[in-house]
């Protein structure tokens, strides 16, 4: 019998920490499943699947963390799953779009962008976000394949921009893979 | 997902350097139309292009909604008409030229191309016939293009056709003198005409091809211009050499590429029909900054035709054709670089200052796509040098294996300098001065045929 741990793990970012964090879960035994990291800030953040045999525990894999020799202090939070976690699929939905908006900084705009998509019932599968200087850029990916018209959301969309002062482009995701991959052949781009 | 600079970089062509889709044009066959009497082959070649295309215009604009980016032009070729009207008299013609405009109409598309004849051997009496009734059809019908192939590399030039051809501009302008001569922007003469071309006045659906095929061009000089100036304006013109810029190009054209071949897929896709090939040819258009003059202008001559133009051409057109290639499953067409006087603003203007001549023009034209194109010439040009301006056109296609071509327009009362305006994407310019007119009748008067090159003998 074996568990599936979901781990999170936050830590001021240095060299070495995917080394430290990775032979406590090989020492333990554990298998990786899944993992996505990045680093915002200089902050190095990591989110994990591994499966475990039965007999190791959460306090198992607190112990081995806390044992990390470094001057940089790991921050981490696990949960045990009691069903079977489904892997992430790579491949996306088919009515995969991209909005763009830029704006001059101002406090709420992710905000008002997610109350947008929440409003519709609309997934955000993606987000990134960057500021420049006064400018603020936010990258959503979402999936519309529920929704009636992507016309009628473009045109909402369209409407809110004007209206929060937010220029908005939405774009299919397929125009971002097929301008910028070399894999993949257009009849297969959504794939 | 993908990285956020990639995906502000391709906004930034699409919202600020306009990209799109400049043609999908559909080929469709229309062989089996010729059936009974004229009349009843034209209501067969209505009824053809009805039932293929009667969804396709509204398909194009669908499929521009989904993927935000636009398709500018939706257009129709068919079958060469001097095929799909074999046995028919002038009139006859006439008639079916009618009917293909009706059918273009109705169906919605602005242009359709195809009323065409494949000559470069010989003249049936189908195609004679044919060739008569060029400057009336042309001059009775509002959508409808017409071409005839001369030459090609295989069987060398027809020049008893050739000859004659020059009669037709002239008349065809004659008839249309009321619009400047207008008739002769629809029609062009081809050595190695391509049956998958998707651009207009060219565009026919070859008997090689499969019933109904979609065929795009990707999206006009404007993309390429505006990227060009960024990366000089960003990385410093002290820091770009040539071989930087045409890195850029091939770049540039990869994606311009990839995403025509996705709209016009998914447009095939939705129709249920095959698709055909990418044309990557840079068309431009007569709007300001959209222009491939302008690139040239970019890269270092001050007008177009100053020394120079010819070698940067020749690098727009082969760094086009590389990324174009590696992007796509299927290039066809004609694939280059056009340099149309009267569509493109900035060779009409430099007409205008004397920097562009049809002889800097012809020499253009060895290094790219596709010839002669939209050339306004006066009206008093006899068609004896018409003819042979032709000729020496479609020599450059046959000893180079190249598409070539000539789009003459001899406007009717105006001379060199004087203003002619068509409006829309058929654009204006200065006439240009034709040098040496008249001195060139005892060559066509020759007729018969010049014979293949040897090249051409690889069996």
């Amino acid at each position: 019998m074996s568990k599936q741990l979901v781990i999170s793990v936050m830590s001021k970012d240095r060299p070495g920490i995917i080394a430290d964090i990775t032979t406590v879960i090989f020492n333990l035994g554990g298998d990786l499943a899944d993992l996505n990291q990045s680093v915002l800030g200089g902050y190095f953040s990591m989110i994990l699947i591994a499966e475990f045999d039965d007999s190791v525990t959460v306090e198992d894999v607190f112990a081995g963390f806390s044992h990390i020799q470094s001057g940089t202090k790991i921050e981490a939070a696990i949960m045990e799953m009691d069903v079977t976690l489904e892997i992430e699929k790579k491949n996306l939905p088919i009515e995969t779009y991209v909005v763009t908006a830029k704006a001059v900084n101002r406090k709420g705009l992710v905000k008002v962008m997610g109350d947008f998509f929440y409003s519709r019932n609309i997934n955000v599968l993606d987000l990134t976000t960057t500021r420049d200087s006064d400018a603020y850029t936010m990258i959503f990916q979402i999936d519309l394949s529920k929704i009636d018209s992507v016309k009628r959301f473009r045109r909402d969309l369209q409407a809110m921009g004007e209206q929060e002062q937010l220029n908005l482009v939405l774009q299919h995701n397929d125009i971002y893979r097929a301008t910028h991959e070399i894999s993949g052949s257009m009849g297969t781009v959504q794939q | 997902m993908l990285r956020s600079d990639q995906i502000m970089a391709t906004v930034e062509m699409v919202h600020k350097e306009n990209l799109d889709v400049r043609t999908v044009t559909m080929g469709i066959n229309l062989l089996d139309c010729r059936v009974g009497s004229a009349e009843e082959t034209c209501n067969a070649v209505e009824e053809k292009i009805k039932k293929s295309a009667g969804t396709f215009v509204e398909t194009c604009d669908e499929i521009a909604e989904k993927y935000g980016i636009p398709v500018v032009n939706k257009r129709i070729s068919v079958t060469p008409a001097a095929m799909v009207g074999a046995g028919f008299s002038r009139k006859e013609f006439v008639e079916l030229a009618l009917s293909l405009d009706k059918a273009a109409k109705d169906v919605g598309v602005d242009i359709l191309g195809g009323f065409t004849a494949h000559v470069e051997k010989g003249m049936t009496n189908t195609d004679q016939e044919f060739i008569e009734a060029i400057p009336e059809a042309l001059a009775s019908t509002e959508r409808l293009c017409a071409s005839i192939n001369v030459g090609s590399s295989q069987k060398g030039i027809n020049m008893d056709a050739v000859a004659q051809l020059g009669k037709t501009v002239k008349e065809l302008a004659e008839q249309t003198a009321d619009s400047g001569g207008f008739g002769a922007a629809k029609f062009v003469v081809f050595c190695n005409q391509p049956g998958d071309n998707p651009f207009m006045a060219g565009a026919i659906h070859g008997v090689e091809e499969a019933e109904v095929v979609l065929n795009v061009g990707v999206s006009g000089p404007g993309v390429i211009a505006r990227s060009l100036e960024k990366t000089i304006r960003e990385k410093g013109k002290s820091n770009l050499t040539l071989d930087d810029i045409a890195e850029e190009i091939k770049q540039i054209t990869f994606r311009v590429t990839r995403c025509g071949e996705l709209i016009g897929r998914q447009v095939s896709k939705e129709l249920g029909v095959e698709f055909g090939v990418v044309d990557l040819s840079l068309a431009p258009t007569p709007e300001v900054g959209d222009s491939v003059g302008e690139i040239l202008q970019i890269l270092g001559v001050d007008d177009i035709g100053a020394p120079g133009s010819t070698a940067i051409v020749a690098m727009l057109n082969d760094a086009v054709k590389k990324g174009g290639i590696f992007a796509s499953k299927t290039v066809g067409g004609l694939s280059g670089a056009f340099i149309p006087v009267m569509e493109d603003a900035v060779l009409a203007d430099a007409v205008g200052k004397g920097a562009l001549t049809i002889e800097k023009l012809e020499a253009m034209t060895c290094v790219c796509s596709v010839g002669l194109d939209m050339v306004p010439i006066p009206g008093d040009v006899t068609a004896d040098t018409i003819a042979a301006i032709i000729a020496d056109e479609m020599a450059l296609g046959m000893i180079n294996n190249k598409t070539t071509a000539a789009r003459l327009i001899p406007v009717p009362g105006k001379k060199a300098g004087e203003q002619v305006s068509f409006g829309g994407l058929f654009g204006e310019s200065p006439i240009m001065e034709v040098r040496n007119m008249g001195k060139s009748a005892r060559f066509i008067a020759w007729g018969g045929r010049i014979p293949a090159p040897i090249h051409s003998f690889k069996n």
